[in-house]
């Protein structure tokens, strides 16, 4: 899943959801993508930056997340970056996992082997 | 630290000085990029400003190429599709860029298609472009159609008829 992600990553410009964008369903994409507004669902990405001013309720799977705004629900990725400004709630799935003082979260954050990241498209638990 | 602290921090003044030049300072720019460019950043010492290229205003939404997003998308802004949309759209103004594709409904108050829309557009103003693929109906008030387009279904000028006679 990230090595094909890898390649695209290069090839298209990050996506952005805007400010006032709401999003209820499935996002998939290959590259990054920055969420400012509200999705209520799934996020696939290659990197997945939620801004301060975001609102993200549901899983997201991805190889980097870096989360400063309101989250509620499952993350899924390799590296995680929880800047002091974000509220979390839920679960963290992560190898490496940085926490920055002042951050809010509720809930747990399990380690898991890289390898357990390799698969996660198949994982039951990450459908929607 | 992170971000939100240095956003609220300049109400000095000073910086908005800066900015102003500097914008003056992006005007020359298409004539001589480089130095223009050098000269910016040593005027502002924060670097917020974003380089003047294709990247839009932080509103506007930008599902790119490699996007696909199953679902409803609802925005008070602009949003421009490049990637694959399954499900309905609704914001102020929507692009559908060539190579984009939206099968659903499009609704807004502008709408305008390069890509491939399949279901419906209830928009205000419409623009089809050359590239345009649309199958299904179109639900407007003010269309403008491009030779080239491709049209399979039906144009109704029945945008938002709420005073209608009788």
């Amino acid at each position: 899943m990230f090595a094909r992600a890898q390649q695209i990553h290069a090839e298209h410009p990050p996506s952005r959801l805007g400010r006032a964008l709401r999003v209820r369903g499935l996002v998939e994409m290959d590259g990054e993508l920055t969420v400012d507004g509200t999705v209520l669902g799934r996020i696939n990405a290659y990197r997945v930056n939620l801004s301060s001013e975001s609102h993200v309720e549901g899983d997201v799977v991805a190889n980097e997340v870096h989360v400063e705004g309101r989250f509620s629900g499952r993350i899924f990725a390799l590296h995680v970056t929880v800047e002091s400004s974000a509220t979390i709630t839920g679960r963290i799935f992560h190898n490496t996992v940085s926490v920055a003082k002042g951050a809010r979260i509720d809930g747990r954050m399990p380690w898991r082997p890289p390898s357990y990241f390799l698969t996660l498209t198949q994982l039951p638990e990450t459908r929607l | 630290m992170s971000s939100i602290f240095t956003r609220n921090e300049p109400s000095q003044g000073d910086k908005t000085e800066p900015q102003k030049s500097e914008s003056a300072a992006s005007l020359d720019q298409a004539k001589r990029p480089s130095p223009a460019m050098a000269q910016a950043s040593a005027q502002v010492i924060t670097p917020p400003a974003p380089p003047p290229t294709t990247q839009p205003a932080k509103g506007v939404s930008v599902i790119s190429r490699a996007l696909k997003i199953t679902g409803q998308l609802e925005s008070s802004e602009d949003i421009q599709i490049e990637g694959e949309v399954e499900g309905d759209v609704r914001a102020a103004t929507v692009r559908v860029g060539a190579g984009a594709k939206v099968r659903g409904t499009v609704s807004g108050d502008e709408v305008e298609l390069s890509g491939t829309v399949e279901g419906k557009i209830e928009a205000r103003k419409v623009v089809l472009t050359s590239t345009a693929h649309m199958s299904g109906d179109i639900i407007h008030k003010d269309v403008s159609i491009q030779s080239g387009a491709y049209i399979n279904g039906h144009l109704k000028p029945e945008y938002s008829k709420p005073e209608q006679p009788g």
